[in-house]
C-alpha cells in the first residue's frame, strides 16, 4: 500500500477537520442562535473567540500529527489558509443553481444529491438545475432575438452524412477507396475514411454550403444517437475551423432518455428550435419541431439496414444532386422560415413559435387539394390514423372518404380500382401516394405527371 | 498553493529489478507511480525533486515482491477555498467560463461573475463589461477566488468566482 493511494483515510480525517472548522466559525457568524456546546464563545468578543478556535485548530492538529506524514509546517499552513477562508465566506442561503464536480456553482458547497440535468457535452461534471435552465434560455433568448437567430438542431446520420463501417463495404464500392480525399485540408473534400474508427464517411452533398448558410440564421447543435468520440469525430469533418457548433454536440450518451432525443439538454427555449432528423420516433415529444428529411444512403450498408435491396448511390457511382437535393430544399424552407419569423409576424417577437409558422408553412403546400384514397389503405385500417392520411392533412390538404366532384386527386397504386378510373374519366389528378411523401419532404406541391399512377402495371 | 513536502510510500518491485540499479528502478517506478497522481489531502503531486530514504525490504510471501517503505521529497500543488489563483481560460459559455490553472479546472458560473459583464455569443464567445473596455475569452488569463474544491483520484474541480475587489483578466490576448 502507498502513501498516495492510502490517502483516503487521511483526507477524511482532514475533512472532518475543516467540518469541524465549518462548523465552529459558521457559528461564530451566526451569532447567538447555535445550540451546540460551543455556544459560550458566541457571546464572547471576536478577537476572544478567534483565539479559542485556533487553540482548539492546534491542539486537534496536535492529536492528528501522529497519523499524519506530513511536516508539521505543512498542516499548519492548511490550518491557517482554511481558517482565513472559513471568516471570509458569509452564510447566505443559496439556491444551487447547479453543480460542477460536486459543487454548487454558486456558493461552493459540496452538494450531496445531483439535482437537474446533466450538461456532460458543455463539460464533464457540469450539472444545472431545472430553474436555472428556465433563466439560463429566457436571457440566452434575448441575446440570440438580438442577433435575428432561431436555434436549430441537426442530426448526423442519414441528414448531413452517411458513414459506413470498412468491414461493410461491398465490393462494388471498393472504388471509393482510391477516391478518398485527405484529411488534410478537410473543408474540401466529402468522402473520409477515419482508419481509428473502422469508418468511411460520405458528406451529404451541399451539406458545407447548407451549414454556412445556416450559422447566419440559426445557432446550430448536433443531436446524433452516435457515441460521443464519434459524433466529435463527424463534427471535426463538418466544422473543421469550429465555427458552427464550438461545444454544442450532443451524443446518445448526454441524453436523459435511452433511444430518444429531447429539447432537455438543449440550452434553447422550445418554440425558437427547429429540428432536422430523418427520424421522427427519435422526436416524440418535438414533432412539430421537426422538419423531416429524406434519407440520405449513401452507402450499401446504409441500404440493406433499412431494408431496400436496390444499389446504393455509391455502387451506382453517383450521388444525390448539389443543386437541388434534399439540403438545399431544407435550407429554402429554413430561409423562409426565419423570413416570416422575424419579418412578416406582427405579434411580440418573445410571443412567437417557430412552430406555428413551420405548420403554417407545411399547410401550404397541397393547399386546396381535395384527396381520396384508393385502396392505399389496408381494408379495416382507420383511414384517419394513416401516416399519408396524417402527412395529407399537415400539408394542407383535404382528405375525404366521399366520392364527389370536389375531389380533386385521387391517390392510389393500382390504375384499375373504381376511384381511379373514375379519376380518368373525370380528368381529375390520379398519383401514387409517393406524390405526398415526395411533397412532404420537398415541402412544395410535386407535378403531379412524375407521379402517375402506371396504366399497365394495373392487374 | 504549492508545498514542498516529504511523503511515504510502499513500493513493491519485481525482482527482476533487483541487482546494482536496484536503487534507480525504485526512483524511476516511483516517479512514474505518483507525479501527476492526486490525492484529497495533499492535491496534485507535481514532481518528486528528491529521495529521503529507502527503507529495508520486505519479501511478500507467495510472489516474491518485495516491499521497499520509501520516503520522498516532493512538489505538490493543492488549491483551497479563498485562495487566490491565477488561470487560463479554457472555455467560454452562456453559464460562465471554464479556467485552468495547471491540473486544476475550475469553473466561474455566470453568477460570479460581475453583473456588469454581459455574455456575448458568437464565434468568439465572451463575457465583455457595457463599455467594452473588459472582456473575457479563450485563453483570457485571469485572476479569480477559489471557492470550492474537490479533489478525485486523477482531477481537482474548482469553482471560482471573480466578483469580488482586483479580480478578473489580467491579460487580454486580443490587446495583445
Amino acid at each position: 500500500m502507498s502513501l498516495v493511494t492510502d490517502s483516503p483515510v487521511h483526507s477524511s480525517s482532514s475533512d472532518d477537520f475543516a467540518s469541524y472548522l465549518d462548523a465552529q466559525l459558521g457559528s461564530g457568524s451566526t451569532g447567538t442562535s447555535g445550540s451546540s456546546a460551543d455556544d459560550e464563545t458566541d457571546n464572547e468578543s471576536d478577537h476572544e473567540s478567534e483565539r479559542i478556535k485556533r487553540r482548539k485548530a492546534e491542539k486537534l492538529e496536535i492529536l492528528e500529527e501522529p497519523e499524519g506524514s506530513t511536516s508539521r509546517e505543512y498542516s499548519e499552513q492548511i490550518v491557517d489558509s482554511e481558517q482565513i477562508v472559513e471568516t471570509n465566506i458569509k452564510q447566505d442561503s443559496c439556491s444551487h443553481p447547479g453543480s460542477f464536480g460536486g459543487m454548487c456553482m454558486r456558493c461552493g458547497k459540496s452538494l450531496e444529491e445531483k439535482s437537474g440535468v446533466t450538461f456532460g457535452y458543455i463539460h464533464k461534471g457540469l450539472w444545472l438545475a431545472n430553474d436555472e435552465i428556465a433563466r439560463l434560455r429566457k436571457t440566452d433568448m434575448k441575446n440570440l432575438l438580438r442577433y435575428k437567430k432561431l436555434y436549430l438542431i441537426l442530426d448526423l446520420d442519414h441528414t448531413l452524412l452517411n458513414s459506413t463501417s470498412l468491414a461493410h463495404i461491398s465490393s462494388d464500392e471498393e472504388h471509393l477507396r482510391g477516391k478518398v480525399d485527405s484529411r488534410e485540408d478537410i473543408s474540401k473534400g466529402s468522402l473520409f475514411i477515419l482508419e481509428h474508427m473502422h469508418t468511411m464517411t460520405k458528406l451529404r452533398p451541399f451539406v458545407r454550403t447548407f451549414l454556412k448558410e445556416a450559422s447566419e440564421m440559426f445557432e446550430m447543435y448536433i443531436y446524433t444517437m452516435g457515441d460521443r468520440s464519434y459524433a466529435l469525430e463527424m463534427a471535426k469533418l463538418l466544422d473543421p475551423k469550429r465555427e458552427y457548433f464550438h461545444e454544442r454536440v450532443i451524443s446518445r450518451d448526454d441524453g436523459t432518455q435511452r433511444h430518444q432525443k429531447g429539447l432537455d439538454v438543449v440550452l434553447g427555449q422550445e418554440s425558437y428550435v427547429l429540428i432536422l432528423d430523418d427520424t421522427e420516433q427519435a422526436w416524440t415529444k418535438h414533432k412539430d419541431n421537426l422538419l423531416l428529411m429524406e434519407r440520405y444512403h449513401y452507402f450499401a450498408s446504409s441500404c440493406q439496414q433499412f431494408g431496400f435491396s436496390c444499389k446504393s448511390l455509391s455502387e451506382m457511382e453517383t450521388d444525390e444532386n448539389e443543386g437541388d437535393g434534399a439540403l438545399a430544399t431544407v435550407i429554402g424552407v429554413l430561409k423562409r422560415v426565419h423570413t416570416i419569423f422575424f419579418h412578416e409576424l406582427e405579434d411580440e417577437l418573445a410571443g412567437r413559435d417557430v412552430r406555428q409558422v413551420l405548420k403554417t408553412l407545411r399547410k401550404e403546400v397541397l393547399e386546396g387539394c381535395k384527396i381520396i384514397f384508393s385502396r392505399v389503405f389496408p381494408t379495416h385500417f382507420p383511414a384517419r390514423q394513416h401516416q399519408l392520411w396524417k402527412m395529407a392533412e399537415q400539408l394542407g390538404a383535404t382528405c375525404t372518404v366521399d366520392l364527389d366532384d370536389s375531389v380533386t386527386h385521387v391517390v392510389a397504386t393500382d390504375a384499375g380500382t373504381e376511384k381511379s378510373r373514375w379519376a380518368v374519366k373525370e380528368k381529375k389528378s390520379l398519383v401514387h401516394p409517393r406524390w405526398i411523401e415526395a411533397s412532404y419532404y420537398f415541402w412544395k406541391r410535386q407535378p403531379e405527371e412524375s407521379f402517375s399512377v402506371d396504366q399497365k402495371a394495373s392487374s | 498553493m504549492f508545498f514542498h513536502i516529504v511523503l511515504e510510500r510502499n513500493m513493491q518491485l519485481h525482482p527482476r529489478f533487483f541487482g546494482r540499479n536496484l536503487r534507480d528502478n525504485l526512483v524511476a517506478k516511483l516517479m512514474k507511480d505518483v507525479e501527476g497522481t492526486c490525492s484529497g489531502r495533499h492535491g496534485f503531486v507535481v514532481a518528486i525533486t528528491g529521495i529521503e530514504n529507502i527503507g529495508k525490504g520486505l519479501i511478500r510471501e507467495g510472489t516474491g515482491y518485495v516491499t521497499f517503505p520509501v520516503k520522498y521529497q516532493c512538489v505538490v500543488f493543492r488549491p483551497f477555498k479563498g485562495e487566490i489563483l491565477e488561470a487560463v481560460v479554457t472555455m467560454v459559455n452562456k453559464m460562465g467560463f471554464f479556467a485552468e490553472a495547471g491540473p486544476v479546472q475550475i469553473f466561474v458560473s455566470n453568477h460570479l461573475i460581475p453583473d456588469d459583464m454581459e455574455f456575448q455569443s458568437g464565434d468568439m464567445p465572451n463575457y465583455t463589461t457595457s463599455d467594452g473596455s473588459v472582456k473575457i475569452q479563450k485563453d483570457s488569463e485571469v485572476r479569480l477566488k477559489i471557492i470550492g474544491t474537490r479533489v478525485d483520484a486523477t482531477e481537482i474541480f474548482c469553482i471560482g468566482t471573480i466578483k469580488d475587489d482586483f479580480l478578473g483578466v489580467i491579460n487580454d490576448p486580443a490587446a495583445a
